[in-house]
């Protein structure tokens, strides 16, 4: 992969992809039963995005 | 009276589990994923290799900083020490990264973060199969 392939993403979908693949990580390592999984995948992918924006979101006064 | 003559003996069970937990843990550095496929934990196995793996190929192809060896500062030493983590993806990012880093943008930025995340969740992984060797973690 050369420079000119780079990938190109937005803020929030870096955010996005970076909260999956780690609540996929932290899903598969801390429960055993498949339906477990789920629940912690989706209930951390949701913390990650809320608290995520949320900082976004305190941070703008500051921002300007 | 038997009893109390008895020993308690480390058995030799215990050092050969130490060991053989020793070598699933640095074979999960090495290789994400590998220590959980040597317990047979196979789900484990994969979402680690795939996550890493994704987060090594996104990290440098968004032109993340792979730092190497020569830091400049405390900073770069643990950005080091964190890349280092990903154990042979280390190098599969270097070998991707032909271009160099540009964190002069956004996205270099997040790709430095991914390649560090990518380090010490292999870790954490790692860590994981070692605990799940020696029977404390399933």
């Amino acid at each position: 992969m050369n420079a000119g392939m780079g990938f190109h993403l937005s803020h929030f979908q870096s955010l996005l992809l970076f909260a999956l693949l780690i609540s996929i990580a932290f899903g598969f390592l801390s429960r055993r039963r498949p339906i477990d999984r789920v629940k912690y995948i989706v209930w951390s992918l949701f913390l990650f995005l809320l608290i995520g924006v949320g900082i976004g979101w305190a941070m703008y006064p500051f921002s300007r | 009276m038997a009893d109390e003559m008895a020993t308690p003996a480390a058995p030799p069970q215990d050092s050969r589990r130490e060991t053989m937990a020793f070598v699933v843990g640095v074979a999960g550095w090495l290789v994400p994923g590998l220590g959980h496929a040597l317990m047979k934990m196979w789900g484990r196995a994969v979402a680690c290799f795939l996550t890493v793996g994704l987060l090594v190929i996104l990290g440098a192809g968004m032109r993340g900083n792979v730092f190497s060896s020569r830091g400049n500062d405390a900073f770069d030493s643990l950005g080091y020490l964190a890349d280092l983590g990903t154990g042979t993806f280390y190098l599969l990012a270097r070998s991707l990264e032909t271009g160099g880093a540009d964190v002069s943008h956004a996205g270099g930025d997040y790709g430095t973060r991914f390649l560090a995340a990518a380090g010490v969740l292999n870790l954490l992984a790692a860590l994981h199969a070692y605990e799940a060797a020696r029977g404390r973690k399933a």
